[in-house]
């Protein structure tokens, strides 16, 4: 029955596993261009989603620029409106939570530390900034709180009157953490949070990620092009392309044994320091596809080197199965519906 | 590089200081390094350790305020250490060209590719508009950019990411220069694409033979990519090597450190943590003494505060700065250990 919920397409029906965060079929279509007399052209950004995240876990999101991740982690945090779908928090429709609410339950850990601090603001007054806006305690609690998550995070408590330009990367970083986690959220929805870190910092942060989810049991979202990390932090992963999760599954069997052939293609691109080893053959077309102009049948057929006819006509189906999903007419393409009905309850 | 007589590039004692409110920042301090004809030479290191810098001064684009001091810069037999700027200029961009990080700030936004190549052409070949064109689509399609004639009168926002950088490295190579100096050309790029691109460097290089000096933060791509290596550190060169020397037997501890920081691929069960390096990269303004590294170095001792500390020779054309023996050679068997 495990094996159920550890698969995305389909809410967890296991007794006492219902996931935190839940969404089903969600699509975000922005209109681009158009004008007086000619009527804009639809871009899916995000193309049908459905993901679950269960409790305690970290839901890795991976995919190329473009590929729709961060859309689908604003739409996460509320920042973005979705055209279509669902999106449920703790078994509760997101539409029935207002912003306040909403943003006790979920909070985001941007990429870029210099551009989501307010210059103009101390410290303590960023890290404290959530807990005045939700009337949490008075002066002295609050003070209280913000001292406690800058311990927790390894920001020495003499910061709290510094400013935001006297510290290095790694530390504003740690502050952006602490924001995020002083409402005591349970999910947080990070998107590339160490990408414009350098490498021995990077390991600092993803160390402190890891010990704070265990300590505070903390779900986490984690966006990023960077698979070596993903790998790392993550539970499970979903690669993303051109709006659509082709694959899902868990972090060690998706690096180790990738089905579709755009996540073989990414895991062949990471690079090991290992001089023994030249640089990889990835097999993959050139060049990101057009999204306004997305390919019939399978979007990936252009760059797929084993694409069959049917993937330039027919859009595949997914393929559940204990290794998670598979979006690919060359993997399996029997349909959904009658692996449900086998593994269901 | 020993089978050559005369390297391409040869950098002895370079320094870059500029000054700022604090005091005299010490960016680059007594750099020395040689790179063969044909050959891809890797700095490496953490933002601030110099090797922009470093790539810059070559180059002689250091701003206003740096000032440059070498006992030499031998470039193709001449020194441009004493070469007046405008010298250095007419071999920017015909001997030596350079590829940046980012392309969209790399490539002018209001003139078309066309234009932008041929200007190069046109400036140090004499060469008349038309050569130039020719000459332009050639490059374009030996970068791999297909309908190469009708790229001409795009401007760079109308290129993905990949295909401007396609663009920045043909840029750079219509005078086929004899060094090519890339600073992090990959880092904004797409994982797959930053294979495609690095490959592309590859054949080129191949093809044409020039001399690559490739600066990144990325171990990856210097594995894969390197002759020698130099990992760079506060300004200076702590190790140096054949990419074998340096990663398969890393010597200072902050080589150790950096490899410890890369996720490993299979090893990240739920309880695994990286290995990190604790607190921060020194400021650089005012007089440093000892090792710059000590700071954060787990064996550091009270000979490491003292002083220049010197590049000890581990043999084979493998050298590093560090005063403790014992402890490195200690911490180099942990990493061996990490490794397999």
């Amino acid at each position: 029955m495990n094996t159920v919920s550890l698969d995305t397409a389909r809410p967890a029906v296991a007794a006492g596993k219902a996931p935190v965060l839940s969404v089903e079929h969600l699509c975000k279509t922005y209109p681009v261009g158009g004008g007086l007399f000619k009527a804009p052209r639809p871009l899916r950004a995000v193309d049908d989603v459905c993901l679950t995240v269960q409790r305690g876990e970290t839901l890795g999101i991976v995919g190329e620029s473009g590929s729709g991740k961060t859309t689908l982690s604003w739409m996460m945090l509320g920042l973005l409106r979705p055209s279509s779908g669902e999106m449920a928090v703790e078994g509760r429709p997101i539409a029935s939570f207002d912003r306040l609410e909403i943003a006790r339950k979920i909070q985001p850990i941007f990429q870029d530390p210099y551009s989501s601090l307010n210059p103009r603001q101390t410290i303590g007054e960023i890290v404290g900034a959530p807990l005045a806006v939700h009337r949490v305690g008075d002066a002295a609690q609050r003070a209280r709180l913000v001292r406690e998550i800058m311990d927790k995070v390894g920001l020495p408590a003499r910061f709290a009157h510094a400013y935001p330009s006297q510290m290095s990367g790694g530390q504003r970083q740690r502050v952006a953490i602490a924001r995020a986690l002083v409402l005591k959220p349970e999910i947080v929805v990070c998107d590339e949070p160490t990408s414009a870190l350098d490498v021995s910092v990077q390991a600092q942060i993803l160390n402190l990620l890891k010990d704070l989810r265990q300590e505070l049991g903390l779900t986490y979202v984690f966006v990023s092009h960077d698979l070596g990390v993903v790998e790392y932090i993550s539970d499970r992963v979903a690669v993303m392309y051109m709006g659509r999760v082709v694959e899902t599954g868990k972090a060690s069997r998706l690096m180790s044994a990738p089905r579709h052939p755009y996540t073989q293609a990414l895991m062949g691109s990471i690079l090991t320091p290992d001089p023994a080893l030249g640089l990889p053959e990835l097999h993959l077309g050139r060049g990101f596809p057009d999204p306004l102009n997305a390919p019939s049948g399978c979007h990936h057929h252009p760059r797929c080197p084993e694409a069959p006819d049917i993937c330039r006509t027919t859009a595949p189906s997914q393929r559940h199965d204990e290794q998670g999903m598979v979006e690919c007419h060359l993997r399996g393409g029997a349909p959904a519906q009658v692996i449900s009905w086998k593994t269901g309850t | 590089m020993s089978a050559h007589s005369q390297p391409l590039l040869q950098v002895d004692g370079l320094s870059v200081e500029m000054d700022v409110a604090a005091g005299q920042l010490r960016a680059v301090s007594d750099v020395s390094f040689e790179v063969g004809s044909g050959r891809t030479f890797c700095l490496v290191g953490e933002s601030g350790c110099g090797k922009t810098m470093t790539s810059l001064a070559l180059m002689q684009l250091l701003p206003r305020k740096a000032r440059l001091s070498a006992r030499r810069i031998l470039f193709e037999g001449r020194d441009l250490a004493r070469m007046p700027p405008r010298e250095v200029a007419r071999l920017r961009g015909d001997r030596m060209g350079m590829i940046f990080q980012d392309p969209m700030t790399a490539l002018n936004p209001v003139y078309t590719i066309g234009d932008q190549l041929a200007e190069v052409y046109v400036r140090h070949r004499r060469a008349s508009r038309k050569q130039a064109r020719e000459r332009a689509v050639e490059l374009l399609e030996r970068v791999g950019i297909m309908s190469a004639g009708q790229r001409l009168a795009q401007y760079p926002h109308q290129l993905s990411g990949g295909l401007r950088q396609r663009v920045m490295i043909a840029m750079t190579l219509m005078c086929e220069p004899s060094l090519v100096i890339a600073d992090e050309p990959t880092t904004a790029l797409d994982v797959t694409v930053q294979v495609q691109i690095l490959q592309l460097l590859k054949k080129l290089q191949a093809e044409m033979g020039m001399a690559i000096i490739l600066i990144t933060h990325n171990l990856g791509v210097v594995a894969r990519m390197a002759d020698d290596v130099a990992v760079m550190y506060g300004g200076r060169i702590v190790e140096s090597g054949s990419p074998a020397q340096v990663f398969g037997r890393a010597s200072h501890p902050y080589t150790r450190g950096l490899m410890a920081c890369m996720p490993t691929r299979g090893e990240a069960g739920p309880g695994q943590r990286l290995g990190s390096i604790p607190g921060t990269v020194p400021s650089l303004v005012g007089e440093l003494q000892g090792c710059a590294f000590r700071n954060r170095c787990a064996h550091a001792g009270d000979d490491c505060g003292h002083g220049v500390i010197a590049m000890r020779d581990a043999g084979g054309g493998h050298h590093y700065r560090c005063v403790l023996a014992a402890g490195a050679e200690s911490g180099r068997h942990a990493v061996q250990e990490a490794l397999q």
